[in-house]
């Protein structure tokens, strides 16, 4: 197991140093970052003095170097835009987005699970067809539909919930949160129920499909047979079996939401890194754009190993060496 | 037992639910903003959607006020023009930096030299213009320029005074975050991408403004911004967005106000010889061939002023006699066929997709009218951080690009638009388009040192003529409309700035 994880992190290594060489290559076709920073008077003289001061006139494979070296060391930069560090301006936002992403994936999970075993039990019933109908809405509305549609549901006619913004948060330490005031609650619903709308119809249909396989097996009848309560049946034996592919999914989601939950986060104008991003690339802010690329790349890489950990747990047969 | 601790739990609750949706007492106002602030260093941005958040935590030497933006003392009580490259500022006395510190001559030494250094300032410009900052004493500053500015003071408003004592002891990253001026407001709290909460500064030298507590709440998702309106989370709103304004205007509980802008939007063209565009009556045909009027009422939806020039009617060199010329694209066509391009000519349009308002559809437009006279555009539509590079590069062939001069003056608009490109001397740094033209060269240089107000303005004048009626330098098409939007109930106060800057002190509730 340990030579698995020395393997895995030696491959996230080279996957940051191949993505952020990608990004400096694609960097140079992206507009010269110098006309906006020296100001819109600026004379060419004093353009050339600034990309002097920023280091932007080296060739860029010398600007590359420089840049992993001080990654190396934890500097990535100061942002074009901001003119503070680029990692701290990033990893500020990261709370916003991990409760935002933890609170879509708990509702995703809970609700697409439930109501897929619910499902699965009476496939022919009415309700069962109806939740099977919605689903497939769920996964083929576009995100940012679902939240205008959802604003101007609950926001502004019926005018229940806030429609924008994290609300109250209560500053702990470095982590911001939004959870412990009444007033952040009501202001995470909208965003978590927009971003989990596809999980939510992914997970129903897996759940169903696999329980629905799993319930027509033999030992599933012994079960039965042996007059075990309905709840043990369901939940021990049944279900167990179908969690290997659905954790994985959300697992591999979960990744893919912490790092780019760009529309939800726009639409609702959460805080979050996925609303940096957006107007990072806008403004060209290059420093800001290879730190994320290569942190949404770190997140997704560890929990995939994450996911794959687990997966041996849950199946003993699954052995890594 | 449970149960009345039960009730009383849930009454809590629903004091507490009702508390959070009563709306904002009447001296404080809740404003969702299209721009946020991208740092609280006053110098280091330059950009409108910045400064306007700085205007109200500093004051500059000078300021500009209400609706006519006109120039008026701040800082600075007194101000004369010693000689061509001096410049002399008394300053107002009294006064106090948000953290106590008394303003004199030292903030304003520090200052301007700060404004030099790339590293935190986007001033470059200002700063390296400056020969010598000199304190006579406390409140008296003597200013030398290395060229003569006629438009030097005009400027000002910009250049926010810092307190040297705290900026030189606090560390670069707390500059950014912590702003400490003299400003009709402090920072209350700043939450990056959240909200800005200022609370009036009591001992503003001006008067404590009306409107004691601010909450901006910048959005930048435009239906989101106008849902935050219509539910009544928030009080006002800028930035009205065109496919939303007939909504906002039907709803009844809100009130649109709205102001033409200083931009002006305007397709440049080069004029390399031996391409078509070097011959002025392609140039003219082009200008009759584009119905501004149509673009104003389709694509614009009614939302703008056509505009015969650049700058707009206060600023100086702004010639009242222009006028636009009207659509005739039979007259284009006859003018063609006069120039030798009866069979029409291809040519590339380059122009921003997010910077102004509806510029990719305006190029759309503006290419499908060409096409009607015979003249293919090759449409080049990019996002803005790779659309000005290329203007300063000066490669393209025709562009389109909107503009004001914070100045008011023409003169500076000219000479980095219009002149021709010449970086040694510093002219044309954002003449996209090759154009150049002796005489205008010639015209714009002598105004450089010209400093009485008459002669700049009839010489501006002349030039602005010659560059729009004689050589056609560019289409100008329209100015923009600001639209804001209001709650009608909270009844308040509220004058749009021509420069679009949200300077609170200057809104009241009209109760």
């Amino acid at each position: 197991m340990a030579t698995y994880i020395a393997r895995r992190l030696i491959q996230a290594v080279v996957v940051l140093l191949a993505v952020s060489l990608i990004c400096f290559c694609i960097f140079r076709y992206m507009g010269d970052p110098v006309i906006s920073m020296a100001g819109l008077y600026a004379t060419f003289q004093e353009r050339e003095e600034v990309r002097r001061v920023f280091g932007l006139d080296k060739p860029t494979y010398v600007q590359y170097g420089l840049f992993v070296w001080n990654a190396a060391h934890g500097n990535f930069g100061k942002s074009f835009v901001s003119r503070v560090s680029a990692l701290p301006l990033i990893l500020e936002r990261f709370p916003a987005t991990f409760e935002l992403a933890t609170c879509a994936v708990c509702i995703a999970f809970v609700l697409g699970v439930g109501l897929g075993v619910l499902v699965s039990l009476r496939p022919y019933a009415a309700k069962s067809r109806l939740i099977m109908a919605a689903s497939l809405g769920g996964i083929s509305i576009p995100t940012f539909l679902t939240g205008i549609l959802l604003i101007m549901v609950f926001s502004v006619i019926a005018g229940i919930l806030p429609s924008y913004g994290r609300g109250n948060t209560v500053q702990l330490g470095f982590w911001r949160t939004g959870l412990l005031t009444l007033d952040g609650i009501k202001h995470i619903i909208l965003p978590a129920c927009t971003l989990a709308s596809y999980q939510l119809a992914v997970l129903l249909r897996l759940t169903r499909a696999g329980m629905r396989e799993v319930l027509a097996e033999e030992y599933i009848k012994t079960a039965w047979a042996k007059g075990l309560p309905p709840r043990k049946v369901i939940f021990k034996h049944a279900l167990r079996n179908v969690m290997i592919p659905v954790v994985t999914i959300t697992g591999l989601q979960f990744g893919e939401l912490l790092a780019f939950s760009i529309v939800t986060e726009t639409i609702y104008q959460w805080p979050g890194m996925g609303n940096l991003l957006l107007t990072s690339i806008y403004e060209n802010d290059q420093p800001v754009i290879v730190t994320y690329i290569m942190l949404a790349s770190l997140i997704i890489i560890t929990l995939n190993t994450i996911v794959d950990i687990l997966y041996g747990i849950l199946n003993p047969k699954i052995r890594y060496d | 037992m449970k149960k009345p601790l039960f009730l009383l739990l849930f009454g809590l609750l629903t004091v507490a639910l009702v508390g959070y949706t009563m709306a904002a007492a009447p001296t404080s106002i809740i404003v969702a903003q299209d721009d946020s602030p991208a740092m609280m260093n006053p110098h280091g941005d330059d950009s409108d959607a910045n400064l306007q958040y700085m205007a109200n935590f500093f004051d500059g030497l000078v300021q500009r006020k209400g609706a006519d933006g006109t120039l008026a003392p701040a800082l600075a009580e007194k101000w004369e023009r010693v000689d061509a490259l001096t410049w002399k500022f008394y300053l107002r006395k009294g006064v106090k930096f948000h953290n106590g510190n008394p303003f004199t001559a030292q903030d304003v030494k520090f200052t301007f030299e700060r404004t030099a250094n790339p590293e935190v300032s986007q001033f470059v410009n200002f700063g390296k213009s400056l020969e010598s900052v000199q304190i006579v004493d406390d409140y008296t500053v003597v200013v030398k320029t290395k060229t003569p500015i006629p438009w030097f003071v005009n400027n000002l408003h910009q250049l926010f005074i810092m307190d040297k004592e705290s900026t030189e002891k606090r560390d670069a990253g707390d500059v950014m975050v912590k702003p400490i001026g003299t400003g009709a407001y402090k920072l209350e709290e700043w939450v990056k991408g959240s909200y800005v909460k200022m609370v009036a500064n009591e001992d503003y030298w001006e008067g404590a403004p009306p409107i004691k507590k601010v909450e901006i709440r910048p959005i930048t998702e435009s239906s989101t911004r106008f849902a935050a309106l219509a539910s009544g989370q928030v009080d006002m709103l800028t930035g009205v967005p065109l496919e939303l304004y007939d909504q906002v205007v039907a709803d009844k509980k809100l009130e649109v106000v709205s102001r033409p802008a200083r931009r002006s939007i305007f397709l440049v063209m080069g004029s390399k010889p031996g391409s078509p565009l070097a011959d002025v009556r392609v140039r003219k045909a082009m200008y009759m061939a584009i119905n501004e009027d149509e673009i104003i009422e389709k694509v614009m939806r009614g939302q703008a002023k056509p505009a015969p020039q650049i700058p707009d009617p206060p600023t100086v060199g702004y010639n009242g006699e222009l006028k636009r010329l009207p659509y005739d694209p039979e007259g284009a066509k006859k003018l063609l066929k006069e120039a030798g391009y009866e069979k029409g000519f291809t040519v590339t349009l380059t122009g921003p997709t997010d910077r102004y308002i509806m510029d990719k559809q305006i190029c759309e437009a503006a290419a499908k009218y060409l096409a009607k006279v015979g003249i293919t555009v090759n449409l080049d539509l990019k996002p803005k951080s790779i659309f000005f590079p290329e203007v300063a590069q000066g490669k393209l062939e025709m562009y389109l690009i909107g503009w004001f001069d914070g100045t008011y003056d023409m003169g500076r608009t000219y000479a980095k638009l219009v002149h021709s490109r010449d970086l040694d001397k510093g002219y044309g740094e954002l003449n996209g388009a090759f154009f150049s033209d002796a005489g205008i060269d010639k015209l714009i240089e002598s105004t450089a040192t010209m400093l009485d107000l008459k002669e700049r303005t009839k010489t501006l004048q002349q030039l602005n003529k010659m560059a729009m009626v004689d050589k056609i330098y560019c289409i100008p098409l329209h100015y923009q409309v600001d639209i804001y939007a209001l709650q009608k109930a909270k009844a308040i106060n509220f004058k749009p700035r021509p420069d679009r800057w949200m300077v609170y002190k200057e809104i009241s509730f009209a109760k």
